[in-house]
């Protein structure tokens, strides 16, 4: 995967530069028409976020390209993801083009056939550019991408990972070496930690809902690793999760900042950019403004690892975001989407993804891309990070219809354990709770 | 005798038909004023009685958005008689209310007790102060939400300059709504401080005269004349408080989304989290239901009181 | 002695009540002109040295800043329009006929959340069309408009004296005409406080927009919560945005802060 090819290289810098221009070369050669739907108009929702604005900042070039306008918009996730299934579920979405956070709406998506197949497009040579090169997406990517039912409902955007940021110079002066298991990570944080100095050794999300991630980054790393099992009954409640749960209570309540039951990625950023605390476990898309001196105080200081061990497995948690074309849009504007999705997720698209820092594509050709990832203002260990990261992955979030519910109902018990409150009474309460919502959605699919 | 009985019966018949006569009268009278309620009427009927109508019907489907509706009768309300998370937005919500009412009204009076005074620049002084009641909601909670953060924001850095330990703000269970509650007063003094202002501006003197006469203090003159004939104007404003409070959406949703845990959601978060995240349409309406019937009985109490206090003024 | 104690305790008094809502607009007006470390920094940094505009920059340049505003003010104006077009005269019809039921009606429209209309309406809007315009935006507003309007209205109609009306009914004036150059006059402050509160009422509201509008149809105060991206913290765009949208209101009030004192202090008992 890190192997480069000189030609790969090339191609990569080359269309870091003039892309329109050599997607018309690449036309002119094949004879693909890139302007079968030009005047089309569609409009594109999708998810506030770095991903998204580099998108919105360069659909000039596939404006250009194609002659199809785009109307395009980036909304919070939370409303996002509120927004689009209200919208899809009234059977008439204002948007052609969606993207959509698979760890949450997937299985939903997928059930009420919201989106469209995409394979069959991917197979007709008059819809697919020939130099699209689906071959170059990681298998793990396509495959969160796919229904069980084998329909490839979107297209696979980008992944995101959970990984350890880390502060330098926190570390070097406390001569601390990077934890390999949990419980190395717990050691070292509570040693890191100075309440009185106001730094603490760990920030993580301890608001409800958000929370879960943490919590299954360390369920990940024991012998069940999953919320569900095989026949999508909940294990929540078992004594690797109560093991999970006791991390995430230690960790939160003694070595991280006082209030941090009510922390968001948001407010950890924060405490992290100031230099406040040494470790931080959250999604890679967090580098860019960690990294910027206009925002942060620790720009230059920061360290990527991947997410330690827990005591049976070696996991980090994986989440995938992919476009999908609305079913309900009408033949031309499904054509017109298809377009852009294909220009969305090209190449270009995909290496300024990781050159600009904004998270880790779904392609494999950026990483191999050395001369960009030379040029790139992130540190060497941050690609490293992202490539290992991706070996190890596996979805933080299972795969059912009510993720929201089962995030809110699990996250309240986890933020109550902050407080002070029983591990195994908490996610007892919480399974209990949540098991008749999951099986009644079971049934229903 | 014989006569003066005929006389008041007749006297009697003539009062019963005046009364009549009257009734009639008033009924024609009003008939003549339906005119000018018809657009209103209609207006409401489409945009506020139809969704009252639907949620009711409603109520009785088990709907998921994106999954199939049937009927199932009451078994949504079953449902919430034994959901301790409804259960606790009730409570979660009296709570808020009683201090989001209790602390702006206290608060506004002294305001308008000082505002009502003269003093040099007490416009401008005036217009700063009631600059919070116009603010977009949603803008302040933002920027609300970066004051209370606990190791950064200003908040805490002005209560150690004070001396004061550091506050969790929202970022803690037993803070969080009394947190809120005073963003709430930030808000809403301002109108109650308004309301009551305007209650001071129609006291007469002359009680104030003779209690001078008699020697009575500021205080006394206060507790024993002022407050009393304050009290309808008081009373409108907790009738306007108990009503926003109750509605409190947009700085509880922007600030908290009802966290930390469910420490902070109320009805209304848990409403919108049911319908909107979970969407759970029929159990959401149900919701409505209930909370719809609270505020019913709610009103007809708040609109009795009124009436009486408004007598009570004339 | 006293009176200068009695100064002094007056002046920490006003102190006490403006000093909250000045730092609150001053802290916002410092976030949205400094750069973003500066917003992160602790101790705070009060004073933007050196200032920057950026912020207010960033706001016009990413979002389609221009054209919510000009969404909100099409359903701010539309919605308490409507809501006085409607409200006035009902209120005048309801204060007449002491129709309390009427009355009654209004008051729980007026105490209902507004969330509880927002499925039916929704699902309304979608049967009929409408979404992707601004037209389900301003009717959901009228929920909040036309209910306050009313109310207030009943409340200053019901507080007129009726002796002139009936003078100009004697006069051989009809209904309408009583109602138009008689009462209507006279309750001009009560028009005040109505437009003032409906036009806040409105202008405010974020609930509606959030679950209806779409790209094109979105008012401020949901633009302003998108400014919200993941990953990213704006603090500094997001007060120079959060400043814009309160920036209207707040200038309303400065301008017309006698009419509204007035005008709230004396519908105050009647308005409620």
């Amino acid at each position: 995967m890190t192997e480069i090819t000189r030609r790969a290289a090339l191609r990569g810098g080359a269309g870091l530069l003039a892309v329109p221009a050599l997607i018309q070369a690449a036309n002119a050669q094949s004879g693909f028409n890139w302007r079968r739907f030009a005047g089309e108009r569609i409009e594109v929702s999708l998810t506030a976020n770095p991903r998204s604005q580099i998108l919105i900042q360069n659909q000039r070039e596939f404006e250009d390209l194609t002659g199809i306008r785009v109307g395009s918009e980036q909304i919070p996730e939370q409303q996002h993801r509120q927004k689009f299934v209200i919208e899809y579920a009234s059977g008439r979405p204002s948007f052609d083009v969606i993207s959509i956070s698979l760890h949450v709406n997937k299985r939903q998506v997928g059930r009420a056939k919201w989106t469209m197949d995409l394979k069959p497009l991917l197979a007709d040579p008059t819809m697919t550019a020939p130099d699209f090169d689906f071959q170059d997406f990681g298998a793990g990517a396509v495959a969160y991408s796919t229904q069980a039912d084998g329909r490839m409902d979107t297209l696979p955007e980008f992944t995101d990972y959970f990984i350890l940021y880390y502060n330098k110079e926190i570390f070097q002066r406390a001569n601390a070496q990077l934890p390999k298991t949990y419980d190395e990570l717990y050691e070292l944080a509570k040693r890191l930690t100075d309440a009185r100095a106001g730094q603490f050794g760990f920030v993580g999300r301890g608001l409800r809902n958000a929370n879960v991630v943490l919590y299954t980054s360390f369920l990940l790393g024991t012998q069940q690793r999953d919320c569900v099992d095989a026949n999508m009954r909940l294990m929540t409640d078992t004594p690797d999760a109560i093991w999970a749960g006791e991390m995430y209570k230690k960790l939160l309540r003694e070595t991280a900042p006082p209030g941090v039951a009510g922390f968001n990625w948001n407010e950890c950023q924060t405490t992290f950019a100031q230099g406040r605390a040494a470790m931080w476990l959250d999604g890679v898309g967090f580098a860019t403004p960690l990294e910027d001196p206009q925002r942060s105080r620790v720009a230059g200081k920061v360290g990527y690892a991947v997410v330690p061990a827990g005591p049976a497995h070696h996991h980090c948690c994986l989440f995938g975001t992919g476009l999908g074309i609305s079913a309900a849009s009408n033949e031309r504007k499904r054509g017109a989407a298809w377009l852009y999705l294909q220009w969305a997720v090209n190449k270009t698209n995909q290496l300024r993804f990781l050159t600009s820092g904004a998270g880790a594509p779904a392609r494999e050709s950026p990483y191999r891309n050395e001369e960009a990832i030379r040029a790139s203002r992130f540190g060497r260990d941050y690609f490293e990070t992202l490539i290992a990261s991706g070996r190890i992955a596996r979805p933080g979030l299972p795969e059912i219809v009510p993720v929201t519910e089962f995030r809110d109902t699990l996250g309240a018990g986890l933020t109550n354990m902050i407080g002070g409150a029983d591990v195994a009474a908490e996610l007892k309460r919480a399974t209990d709770a949540f098991r008749p919502v999951l099986e009644q959605s079971e049934r229903a699919s | 005798m014989p006569t003066g009985v005929a006389q008041e019966m007749t006297e009697a018949a003539a009062l019963r038909g005046a009364a009549a006569d009257s009734a009639r009268r008033r009924r024609a009278y009003a008939r003549r004023y339906w005119p000018f309620v018809v657009p209103a009427a209609a207006v409401v009927l489409a945009v506020i009685v139809f969704p009252w109508a639907f949620t009711l019907w409603m109520s009785l489907q088990e709907w998921k958005i994106g999954g199939g509706r049937s009927f199932v009768g009451l078994a949504n309300y079953q449902r919430l008689l034994t959901d301790d998370r409804f259960h606790w937005s009730i409570l979660r919500t009296l709570y808020f209310t009683a201090l989001a009412v209790v602390i702006p009204v206290v608060l506004g009076v002294a305001a308008a007790l000082v505002f009502h005074r003269r003093f040099p620049l007490r416009g401008l002084a005036r217009t700063v102060f009631i600059l919070p009641m116009m603010a977009t909601p949603v803008a302040v909670a933002l920027v609300w939400t970066m004051m209370f953060h606990p190791q950064l924001g200003v908040l805490n850095w002005i209560l150690t300059q004070f001396g004061i330990p550091p506050s969790m703000w929202v970022y803690d269970a037993n803070t969080v709504i009394p947190t809120l509650v005073m963003v709430e007063v930030w808000h809403w003094t301002p109108l109650v401080m308004l309301l009551v202002l305007g209650g001071l501006a129609s006291l007469p003197v002359d009680p104030y005269e003779a209690a001078k006469i008699d020697g009575a203090t500021g205080w006394q003159a206060f507790r024993y004349i002022t407050l009393p004939l304050l009290m309808p104007f008081i009373m409108v404003a907790v009738v306007i408080r108990t009503i926003d409070a109750l509605k409190a959406f947009d700085t509880i949703y922007v600030i908290t989304q009802g966290g930390p845990g469910t420490a902070s959601e109320t009805i209304n978060i848990f409403l919108y989290l049911t319908a909107f995240a979970y969407y759970n349409m029929g159990y959401a309406s149900a919701v409505v239901v209930v909370f719809f019937v609270l505020i019913v009985g709610l009103a007809l109490l708040l609109l009795w009181s009124r009436e009486r206090f408004k007598d009570a003024v004339r | 002695m006293r009176k200068i104690l009695d100064r002094i305790g007056l002046a920490i008094a006003v102190f006490f009540f403006v000093s909250p809502a000045a730092l609150v607009f001053l802290w916002m007006l410092s976030l949205s002109l400094k750069t973003e470390i500066d917003n992160i920094a602790f101790p705070p940094v009060f004073i933007p040295n050196p200032p920057t505009l950026d912020n207010f920059r960033a706001v016009f340049e990413r979002n389609d800043f221009l054209n919510q505003a000009l969404n909100s003010i099409l359903v701010s104006f539309g919605a308490t329009g409507i809501a006085l077009l409607v409200g006035i005269p009902a209120g005048y019809g309801i204060a007449k006929m002491r129709a309390t039921r009427a009355a009654v009606l209004i008051l729980i429209a007026r105490i209902t959340p507004g969330l509880s209309y927002l499925i039916p309406l929704f699902l309304l809007f979608q049967w009929v069309g409408l979404t992707g315009t601004l037209w389900p935006i301003l009717i959901t507003h009228l929920v909040l408009t036309v209910p306050i309007a009313v109310w207030v209205m009943i409340g200053f109609f019901e507080s007129l004296p009726a002796e002139l009306e009936e003078a100009a009914l004697v006069d051989g004036a009809t209904i309408w005409q009583a109602f138009r150059h008689v009462a209507m006059p006279l309750a001009r402050p009560g028009i005040t406080v109505a437009t003032i509160l409906a036009f806040i009422f409105s202008w405010n509201n974020f609930i509606f927009a959030m679950v209806l509008a779409g790209r094109e149809t979105r008012t401020l105060p949901v633009a302003v919560n998108n400014m919200l991206t993941f990953e990213q913290i704006a603090w500094g765009p997001l007060s120079a945005a959060a400043l814009l949208v309160t920036l209207p209101v707040l200038v309303l009030t400065l301008v017309a802060q006698k009419q509204i004192v007035a005008g709230l202090t004396q519908g105050g008992v009647k308005g409620a």
